[in-house]
Order: C-alpha cells, then structure tokens, then sequence
C-alpha cells in the first residue's frame, strides 16, 4: 500500500512539470517525447524491463478504441504517466497505465480529414496540426484551446499530416499533398504565440535560384514535407525530407534535377537557412519521394568518427551521409529488386538504367510505386550497431501521360500498379549502419497493406507490425522470433516503447485503436472503493 | 422560449451583414437567419411542434432539436424544410400543414436552435458580458479561453463555435440539465491520508483520473483510494438567473457567442 501511494505521489508530481527542451533531448526514458522518441530519429529506448528473456511473457494491459477511426498511423507520445494520440482533427490524452481517457479535443470546423501522425510537447501544450493546416496547441492537462494559427493555405493544394516537432522555443511542421500539385515547406512556428518564425520553401519561385532545375509549373513542384523531421543540437541543424516533384510521373514539362525535390535539407534551426542539400533521385519520375527517416547517428566509418544521417530510400538504395557538410560517404543496394541504376556514382548520383521511365503503355520498373522502403519508422539499436528497416520487395507497371498538368486535379501525370498482380513482400532488415550491409531480415508475408514501423530497446528486442496485423518481437542480434499478437486489423503506426511507476510498456496503433502491453502480472483482486456509485 | 423570442426581437439590429449561405456556398431561402421569420417561427413551433419536440426544442416525444447531433453535420436547409413539410412516418411525425411561407419560417427557426452562436444574432451587449466573465460573475474562476483562466470547467475558447445560442443560455440558467460528464465534482481520501478535490475527468471500479483546482493531473488506482464522494450537482453555480439581470445575462451569452477558435468563414 505505501508502495502504492508512494507512486502515486510520483506520478502526480510528475503530471505538474513542464516539458522542457533538456527533457526532450533526454527522451526516450520512461516518456517518449517525439514522433521518434528522440530528435536523433532512432527510435531507440534505453527501457530494459523487457528481454529477450521474458518477452514470450507479453500481454496485453489496455486497449483504447478510438472512435470513428479507420486509419490510424499515429505514433503516441508519452510524459509522465499521460500518453497522447491523435486521429486526423482529434487529440486524446490517455492514462497510460489503464488507457482511460482524461481529455479529447476535436476540430469540429477543419475543412478537411486526412491522415494525422501524431503530436508535439513542449512546455504545457501539446501541439497537433489539423488536416487543414491549423497548427494547434492545447493545454497538455486539459486539452483546452491555446492557440490556433493556419500556417498553409489548402486552397493551393497543401493538406497537413506529420506531427509537430518541438526544438528550443519553436515548433517546426511540414507540409503534404504534392502529388497534385503544391510548394513544399517547412516553417517554424513560436511555441507560445504560434506566429511564424521563419519558413523555407523546398521548391524555388520563379526567378530564384534552382528554379532553373524546373519547367513552367516550378511554383507547384511539390517536394512536399509530410514527415517530422530530425535535429542535431550540437550542430543547431534540422534535418527535414521531402517529397516527389509534380507530376509524378511525366516529366516532359520539369527537365531537369528538380530541387529540392526527393532530398534531404539541413537547416539552421534558428533562421531556417539553407545548410546544405543532398539529393537522391534527381529528377525522379516514380513517386520515389525522400521521406524515409533522416536517421541521425554517430559511426565509425572508413576508419574515422563521423556524424552521419542513414537514409533508407524509397528509391532501393539505402545513404550513408555526413551530417555535417552533407558529403555523400557512399550508397548500397537496399533492395534484392532494383533495376533502375545500376548503382550510386561517388557523388551520390544514381547511375540510371536507360528505359526505365514510365511510357503511355506501361514500363516495369523495380521497386514498385511504394518504394523499397518508405515512411514505415525504421530504429537504430547503439547496442547493435544496427539499423532495422522495412523494406518492400515489389515491381510494378509505371504508365505516364503527357496530358498539360493541371494543379489539384488529382492529376499526377501518369500512374503505378502492379501488373499482374504481385502484393510484393514485406522485410525487416537489419543493416550495419555504418556499411549498408545485411546483417540478417525477416520476411513478413501479407496483404501488402502495411505501413508499420519499429522501435529497439536496450533489452535487446525489436518490435515491428508486420504486414498482416500482428505486433511481433524478434531479438535484434540475429531476427529470432520471440513474440508475436495478432491486432486483428491491418497496421499503419509505428509501436513506442514508455513505462509508468517502473512497468515498461509498448505501444502502437492498430487502424482504429490504440493497445498497449507489458509482461504478465497475475490480476490482483480490487476492492470497491467506499463512496463509489 | 420567452427569453429566445425576445433575443429574436432585440436582435434585428445586429442581424443585418450576418452571412448565410450553406458550406456549399448555395443561397440559403430568406428566412434562414431573418428575424422576424425567426420569430414567427417560433410562434408556429410552439403551436404545433413543441407537443412532442419540448419548449425550445428540448425534446420530449420527439427528438431533441438544439442537442444531441454534431452541429456540423445536421441536415441542410432543404431537408429540414422536407421534413417539417413531410413528416416522418416512420417515427411518428406527422406531415405539417401550411403554406410554403410558413413552413420556410418554421425551418428558420429549427436552423436558428442549432445554428453554432457565433453565426446567430445575438440581443446581447457582449462588452457587459466580457465584464461579468472576467468579473463578478467568476466565470474565469473556473473557464479558460484561449489558455486565460481556470481548467476545472469546460474551456470556452470556441464557445461561439461550437455551440448554439440555446445551449449556452440553457448551460447558464440551468448549469447540468445536459449533464457534466467529465467535470463532475469529486472528493478523494487516499489510503495514505492525502486528501484531494477536483473534477472526475474519467473513472471506473480500478482507475480514476482527477484534475484537481490548480489545473494538476492526479491519475489514480483504486487500489490507492480509501473513499470518494461525487457530487450530485453540476460544480457550475446553480443561480446565475437569479444573480443577473436578463441583460446581463444577455450579455454573457453574446460574449461567449463571439468566442470562437479559428475564423468563421473557414468553415464554409
């Protein structure tokens, strides 16, 4: 009982302070305070309660169904005890011991309901954009209104989807919805007033510089910023991807390189400056955008200590770069299926394979559509030295059409499929960060649905959600199965890892409900509470 | 009813310049919004609707007309009018008679009950509102907006936005008649001798979570708990009507009409 309540007077204690920067950059512990539990982007928890011992021993502790959902792909947060999740205009804080819900919030007026990733935290709000680009902050306690502030303008095309990422005094969002046409940016916003700080276009206006890399419609290039992005305090510098240049799949009106489309900008968080820019497909014309995880890690590479930023790519090479000045260090095949480029030259261009661009008929090309690897939250392991990774091994039949492109038409200038039909396969690799080479993977036979991601932990398990609705533990040395539950719907979330009063749990989103686990403990008998009605 | 009608009446000054046109950006009939076919609306109601559908649209037999339904997704004007003019029998409601005058007055006044507060004419000094929130009427003692004032009472940021005019008046005049889930009023004694108070945000035979007065979370295993008492009356005090003036209170309701999250026009 005493120990009861002396938990107790810790979580409530806890519940009162504030999340700090220094908090964020200590995360993850027993909160998880970022879309990928840290700003590194390594989705590594230090948590250890669970082995690769006991993980046989998992059960479910909670699920929490949220309602009216379909698709879920948020990647909860954690702080003291409360965990918080969104849907597309919805935030919900949890008790994340029980998964009972303290608060909701819903924008009844948002114009628009698309897919939501997840929330930001910082001081006393948590921050969440609306499908309609209304960056909003919440009382973290309360789910009371703040501040709201619309930060893109849906009328050209942009819809918002990744969670808000809190640095310093700001928090930093992106945009989606440059498969139809829009201008990709990133902004910075003030925490506690919401007004802009600064914003950095991923696509040049007319006249500017890079705008040479494009045709007419550069204003509507796309290079969209639909995932969080990452940041390195040491060198001030966020790191943020970005997305296909418009149209997809025609590029008879946008020769050329395309800036920033398809890459990955490093930017002083403090004015939004342009650091440096590196780009993986060059003019793509397969929807190949660049929004795999920026994974930021410290390596031995080539026999010396570097910063480097991991990138699995949508296109089937996985990128090793220096974060510092963004030299490109060297490249592999990710993929068992790529015909594209035979390969990645030494300053990091891919070296194409002619006749592999989509034509009026159809062209097949491997990968498929969805790339080799895409959102799906990849994990470093520092224990391992591992980066674990899905991957997608599919081709499919890329058709193109040279129709004038008109912008939020819904046209993208061609399309993918494929042909016959091939679900492809799903695999989580393990790859030696630091090389690119395959330590070991794990085939995950389905639908080809999924877009699931995975966390690491330091008691040596990788947890995944596979491609047929199952949360599975695999020891992440050698891929050996240890765990598996079925969620009973298909996954489009990433699982997190957090603990409350010294019980470590793991969490993920299946398509409509939130469920939480942790290893067994026989049900101890509750006494009904005198008062209680 | 007496109290709506009057704010009808008072209102025609202000309701000159509100916009109406539905989401799809149609040209909604005149009646919508007009306050004397508001008015005459609601003279009809009374005569004929509120047997079955209660005063003000409360419900009774037939279904709640101001509650109950996400304000955002009722029907559109046209269908409304459909079915005051045909009824649905199916559910027991009859067709009503009358001209097409008044039954578009009759749909007026059904829109007018649900209609979010900020898009509705208000009688109300919102000056003298903003006074008694922030003044003798306490509100802010426990109502934030826009993260100003206290967090044991629903926030009111989007008060006017979320909320028709009847339902902000009623949750004055009659605190708790709609319920208070989510902010009931609670006492807990830990076994360990602590003592809290606060509002149950959620509770259950295992768990309960408690947001106490300084606005602090307190999550909470029943196995933790001795006792704890609910009260049985909104926290919201029960005699604002009786504290106010009609004008004051007026007032009130125009303030918290004008509070709204983001930009009207955005949700059009």
């Amino acid at each position: 009982m005493i120990k009861t309540a002396m938990a107790l007077a810790m979580v409530a204690a806890g519940a009162m302070a504030q999340v700090k920067p220094e908090d964020i950059l200590k995360s993850p512990n027993a909160d998880w305070l970022t879309y990928a539990g840290d700003y590194r982007g390594t989705r590594h928890s230090p948590l250890k309660q669970i082995t690769v011992a006991n993980a046989s021993s998992l059960v479910p502790k909670w699920v929490y169904h949220v309602p009216k959902a379909s698709k879920l792909e948020v990647s909860p947060l954690v702080h003291r005890g409360v965990m918080y999740i969104t849907a597309p205009n919805e935030v919900r804080a949890l008790d994340a011991r029980t998964g009972r819900l303290i608060w909701e919030w819903k924008d009844g007026r948002a114009t628009r309901s698309d897919v939501n990733r997840g929330a930001g935290l910082l001081g006393d709000s948590v921050f969440v954009a609306t499908s309609d680009c209304y960056l909003t902050a919440l009382n973290r306690k309360t789910g009371a209104l703040l501040w709201q502030k619309q930060y893109a303008d849906t009328k050209k095309g942009v819809f918002c989807s990744s969670a808000p990422f809190a640095v310093k005094d700001r928090v930093l969002v992106g945009t989606a919805g440059g498969d139809t046409g829009m201008r990709g940016f990133v902004a910075a916003h003030n925490a506690t007033t919401g007004e802009e700080m600064w914003k950095f276009y991923t696509v040049p206006a007319k006249g500017e510089k890079g705008a040479e890399t494009w045709g007419e419609y550069v204003e509507w290039g796309g290079a969209a910023t639909w995932l969080s992005g990452t940041y390195d305090p040491e060198l001030n510098t966020l790191y943020w991807t970005t997305g296909n240049p418009w149209p997809d799949f025609y590029d008879g009106d946008r020769k050329g390189d395309n800036l920033y489309s398809c890459s990955v900008v490093a930017l002083d968080v403090d004015t939004g400056k342009l650091k440096w820019h590196f780009q993986f497909t060059p003019g793509d014309t397969h929807d190949w955008d660049g929004q795999s995880w920026p994974v930021l890690v410290d390596r031995m590479v080539k026999g010396k200590m570097r910063k480097i930023l991991l990138h699995p790519n949508r296109n089937g090479f996985y990128y090793v770069l220096d974060r510092t000045t963004g030299e490109f260090l060297h490249a592999t095949k990710l993929n068992d299926l790529v015909d594209w480029a035979s390969g990645i030259d030494e300053r990091g261009r891919p070296i194409k394979v002619p006749g592999k661009d989509p034509t009026p008929a159809g062209n097949r090309v491997c990968p498929g559509v969805r790339g080799g690897a895409n959102w799906m939250a990849p994990t470093f392991s520092p224990d391992t030295g591992l980066l674990y990774v899905i991957t997608m091994e599919q081709c499919d039949i890329y058709t193109s059409s040279a129709k004038k492109p008109e912008p939020m038409t819904g046209f993208s200038g061609g399309g993918a499929g494929p042909k016959p039909r091939d679900a492809g396969t799903f695999y989580l690799r393990a790859l030696d960060a630091a090389t690119g080479k395959r330590m070991w993977e794990y085939p995950m036979p389905g639908p080809g649905v999924a877009w699931s991601g995975t966390v690491s932990t330091a008691g040596g398990v990788v947890f995944v959600g596979d491609d047929e609705g199952q949360l599975v533990a695999l020891d992440a040395k050698s891929g050996r199965h240890l765990w598996h539950f079925q969620m009973g719907e298909d996954l489009f979330a990433s699982p997190i890892t957090y603990a409350v009063d010294g019980k470590q749990y793991v969490a993920i989103a299946s398509a409509t409900a939130v469920f939480s686990f942790g290893l067994f403990e026989p049900a101890q008998s509750v006494e009904l509470v005198k008062g209680a009605r | 009813m007496r109290t709506l009608a009057m704010c009808v009446l008072l209102g025609s000054a202000i309701v000159a310049g509100q916009h109406f046109q539905e989401g799809d950006g149609k040209k909604r009939n005149p009646a919508i919004g007009n306050i004397v076919a508001i008015a005459a609306g609601e003279k009809a109601f009374n005569e004929g609707c509120a047997v079955c559908h209660g005063q003000n649209g409360q419900g009774g037999r037939g279904p709640n007309l101001a509650h109950g339904r996400v304000m955002w997704h009722t029907l559109s004007d046209e269908a409304t009018y459909k079915r005051i003019k045909e009824g649905v029998p199916s559910g027991g409601m009859p067709p009503t008679p009358g001209s097409e005058e008044k039954l578009w007055q009759l749909t007026a006044y059904v829109v007018a009950l649900r209609a979010p507060a900020a898009e509705s004419p208000q009688t109300g000094d919102a000056a003298v509102g903003e006074t008694l929130f922030w003044g003798k009427a306490g509100c802010n003692e426990c109502h934030s907006i826009r993260g100003k004032g206290g967090s044991i009472g629903p926030d009111l940021s989007d008060a006017g936005g979320s909320r028709s005019t009847t339902v902000i008046r009623m949750a004055i005049e009659d605190p708790g008649a709609n319920g208070s889930k989510g902010f009931e009023k609670a006492r807990v004694v830990l076994k360990n001798g602590t003592a809290l108070e606060g509002v149950l945000k959620n509770r259950n035979n295992y768990s309960l979570q408690l947001l106490d007065g300084r606005g602090e979370l307190h999550l909470l295993l029943m196995t933790a708990v001795r006792e704890f008492t609910v009260a049985k009356q909104s926290a919201m005090p029960p005699n604002y009507k009786a504290r106010f003036s009609a004008a004051e209170i007026n007032g009130l309701v125009a303030y918290l009409a004008k509070q709204t999250a983001r930009p009207l026009q955005a949700a059009n």
